[in-house]
């Protein structure tokens, strides 16, 4: 099933968040007069977290919130938990809307159905990592055996079978972290909540960490927010991704769309060394076949065939075996477009 | 070109030009200040220009440019130098002898009188009242002649008088434009620092030293100054109706609060009971045994051999009773302590105005003097243990309080956050994130609390409490050193037990 017909999970109706004393006044100004970030400051004192942010997320994805520090990015993901209070807007949770939840419903919610993975770990220092991982099913009164059980399954998905009786700081950062996420999948929640969960980490166990949750979420197929300030990270694992600037969402868009199509200077600046290699297809930088000017020497009846839905880097492998352009098809082995070596070069560099 | 971008290094860096931001914080004169302040800048403060103004008007130009500090400094300084100055020109100096030689003339002058009498009469007592007197003449003369050279030590005075003033004036010629400098770097990082040449300011300072300096040469120059300046005019008719008002009204809240105050004795007095069953009344052999294996599970075997050791020390000295006593008093006191200051530490840190109006509070109690606090005590809950243990908790509660709001403060905020993500609920944080966390800080302010109730033991022995206190009190009132220190040595082992039994579960957590 194709994600745009999956049920939406989370979904977020333009939350703002503004902090400080005066921030309702401010929020009211904001709305009615629409008074920008600096006024906002000025006047009430009031600092604007984030700004009119919607988005709504699918069952199955893994929607990416990518931003610098600062950009409000670790404050839009706690609104979904209510770990912060929006100032306005609507926040509605597998359906049901989170704002109007009361204290036991939004703690029930909580306990069953987010699991939500920190930057910092967040383990409890005294608990060993049993312990840690069954918090969650502990504080909603599961039976010890119960809790045992699944906090072994839990530490075994993340690899960490053996290590149950150890305390976290006997662990290394790495695998610290697989004890966060262990906990955050001990109670088998819908969503996942992950702030920064790898950023922590030096680049290859970041890397294995990245494998393995992608590994995971295919065999569990968890909902997940994931936020990061890494735009590889947000391409390699997002099937969605947000950008984030200044506390507002500046585009929204499949990992194609992003590095093919930003939408503005600031999503080009990002983009600009991100590898297109895996992340464009032939039917974006081919040229129609009808329209197609052959060059001296060209036979396109000799020209290799490839689906137009293959990357730049098969691409690649298949034109450095001929001297003739290639001549893509589709689905139904239709000859459609062709890609010459020239097209081919500037797709790598441009993307388009 | 590449190189065309490159930037030129060795192109001088472009000089800031501070003269205008200098002028508007000098105000007047600000021509003068700016070359003067440049210059200091400029010769990394090496060279200062004279600065005739303040040396001319002193503390006046000090307070006229905001230097309050320096206005202070140098109008105390210059006062000792006027004082001297004054006792130099128009004091009295000879007068103290004087008058000293003018007492002993008169009673020497009565002496003789009463000789006279006696050698009338025929008393014996006669002839050793003549001689009296005459010692006292001779007395009289050497007072007269010390009157006079000291009148002629006026000189001295004046000399030092005028050497200081014009060493403090030339101190403030010669360094104030640096002070200045100083100001005008503070100025710039906060605008509210005084600036400028303020007629306000000069006519305060000029009022308060039309005030200060006559009154105080006044007072030191002259021999017999009105009384109204040497003592405060009030008598002491204030103090004694204040105290009576309070002790009125302490005799009303120990009467109306009597039901009260028996109920906390009743409660204090349960607790020491039970506890004083198990220590005191307990076979001792019982009891050591039973100290040193707790020592030993909670804590080590090594705290163990010192707890032997330290029951050994007692119980040869034939303290063994009056040590007990003490544990109970100080245990008693630790465990109301604890009770009580770990609840209202959790209460401070949540509520930031709570902990702000306790903390005077716990202050007050452990800087006032405990004799000020046993005074009310007694008055409300009379003598003997119960009120001695309130003395102590008054004194030795404020740690725990304290430290528990610390530790709590000091839980990071990350972990508390993913227990709340997770559902708990605040309780369950509180059990069993936050307490745990600040384990460390509180069983530190569990520990201070110990040693410091021990501390009171002495102190709570004067109002009735028995034990190694009054041991080391009747030691005191008969000056016996050897039995003072020995009871001493066994209150600071009862400490070290009690301290290292109690941290002793904790540490060994920590070497988990």
């Amino acid at each position: 099933m194709k994600h745009e017909e999956r049920e939406v999970v989370i979904e977020l109706k333009n939350a703002w968040k503004i902090f400080g004393e005066q921030a309702d006044q401010a929020m009211q100004a904001v709305k009615s007069e629409g008074i920008g970030k600096a006024e906002v400051l000025d006047k009430y004192g009031a600092v604007v977290g984030i700004a009119d942010c919607s988005f709504n997320v699918r069952r199955g994805e893994i929607f990416c919130i990518m931003g610098l520090s600062g950009s409000g990015k670790s404050t839009l993901v706690r609104h979904v938990n209510r770990l912060i209070e929006p100032t306005s807007g609507e926040i509605y949770l597998l359906g049901e809307d989170v704002m109007k939840l009361s204290t036991t419903a939004l703690r029930e919610m909580r306990a069953k159905r987010i699991g939500m993975v920190f930057q910092h770990m967040a383990l409890l220092p005294h608990r060993s990592v049993r312990d840690n991982v069954a918090y969650p099913l502990e504080i909603r009164g599961e039976s010890k055996s119960r809790r045992w059980d699944v906090s072994q399954h839990s530490l075994s998905l993340v690899g960490l079978d053996g290590f149950e009786d150890r305390f976290p700081r006997e662990l290394s950062g790495g695998m610290q972290q697989r004890v966060g996420l262990a906990r955050a999948l001990a109670s088998d929640p819908d969503v996942l909540l992950m702030d920064e969960p790898f950023s922590a980490l030096d680049p290859l166990i970041r890397r294995q960490l990245q494998d393995q949750f992608m590994a995971l979420s295919e065999q569990l197929h968890k909902t997940t927010l994931f936020i990061t300030h890494d735009l590889d990270e947000a391409i390699r694992l997002g099937t969605r991704i947000a950008i984030m600037k200044d506390g507002r969402i500046v585009q929204i868009g499949t990992p194609e769309e992003i590095v093919t199509n930003p939408a503005d200077d600031y999503v080009r600046d990002f983009v600009q060394n991100i590898s297109k290699l895996k992340l464009v297809f032939a039917h974006t930088i081919q040229v129609p076949i009808n329209e197609y000017k052959p060059q001296e020497g060209d036979d396109l009846s000799r020209s290799p065939r490839v689906s137009q839905d293959v990357d730049l880097d098969y691409l690649i492998d298949v034109a450095v075996k001929t001297n003739q352009p290639t001549v893509t098809t589709d689905d139904d082995g239709k000859d459609v477009g062709v890609v010459s070596k020239d097209r081919l070069l500037q797709g790598i560099r441009d993307g388009k | 070109m590449v190189e065309d971008t490159k930037p030129d290094v060795t192109k001088e860096i472009p000089k800031i030009d501070l003269s205008d931001s200098i002028r508007e914080f000098a105000d007047q004169n600000s021509d003068y200040y700016v070359e003067c302040l440049t210059e200091i800048q400029a010769t990394g403060e090496k060279v200062t220009p004279w600065n005739n103004a303040a040396m001319l008007f002193g503390p006046a130009w000090c307070a006229a440019r905001g230097l309050w500090n320096m206005f202070w400094l140098f109008t105390v300084a210059e006062l000792v130098a006027l004082v001297q100055l004054g006792r130099g020109i128009w004091g009295d100096l000879g007068a103290e002898k004087m008058s000293e030689a003018t007492q002993l003339r008169e009673r020497a002058h009565e002496l003789r009188l009463e000789a006279g009498v006696a050698g009338v009469t025929g008393d014996e007592t006669a002839e050793s009242s003549a001689e009296i007197a005459t010692n006292l003449e001779k007395a009289a003369d050497i007072a007269m002649m010390e009157a006079v050279a000291a009148a002629e030590t006026w000189w001295i005075y004046l000399l030092a008088g005028i050497v200081l003033f014009v060493v403090l004036r030339y101190v403030l010629g010669r360094y104030a434009n640096r002070l200045y400098e100083l100001q005008y770097a503070a100025w710039r990082l906060n605008r509210n620092t005084p600036n400028g040449f303020n007629m306000q300011r000069l006519i305060y300072a000029l009022a308060l030293l039309a005030v200060l300096v006559p009154l105080t040469l006044y007072r030191f120059t002259v021999s017999n100054p009105a009384p109204w300046l040497t003592d405060v005019p009030i008598g002491n008719s204030y103090f004694t109706t204040s105290s009576n008002v309070l002790d009125s009204w302490f005799d009303r809240t120990a009467e109306l609060g009597a039901g009260v105050f028996d109920g906390v004795t009743a409660g204090a007095q349960t607790v020491l009971d039970v506890m004083e069953l198990f220590l005191v009344d307990a076979p001792w052999p019982v009891v050591a045994v039973f100290l040193v294996l707790i020592a030993w599970r909670v804590a080590s075997i090594r705290v163990a051999i010192f707890t032997a050791a330290s029951l050994t020390y007692i119980g040869f000295l034939g303290l063994w009773e009056a040590s007990m006593v003490s544990i109970v008093l100080v245990g008693a006191a630790a465990f109301f302590c604890v009770i009580i200051g770990i609840p209202l530490g959790i209460w401070f840190s949540r509520s930031e105005r709570a902990y702000a109006i306790a903390r005077p509070v716990l202050d007050l109690m452990q800087t006032i003097p405990p004799f000020v606090y046993l005074i009310p005590i007694i008055a409300f809950f009379g003598t003997g243990r119960v009120p001695g243990i309130l003395a102590t908790i008054i004194f030795a509660m404020p740690p725990v309080v304290r430290l528990t709001a610390l530790g709590l403060r000091q839980v990071p905020s990350n972990v508390v956050e993913a227990a709340v993500a997770f559902g708990a609920t605040k309780w369950r944080i509180l059990i069993g994130v936050e307490l745990p966390l600040a384990t460390p800080a509180i069983m530190t302010g569990v520990n201070q609390t110990i040693l410091m109730s021990l501390s009171m033991v002495v102190i709570a022995s004067l109002i009735g409490a028995k034990g190694l206190g009054q041991e080391v009190l009747t030691a005191l009132q008969y000056v016996a050193k050897g039995q003072g220190i020995l009871a001493g040595l066994a209150i600071l082992f009862c400490a070290m037990m009690l301290d290292r039994i109690v941290q002793g579960r904790f540490q060994r957590q920590e070497d988990q």
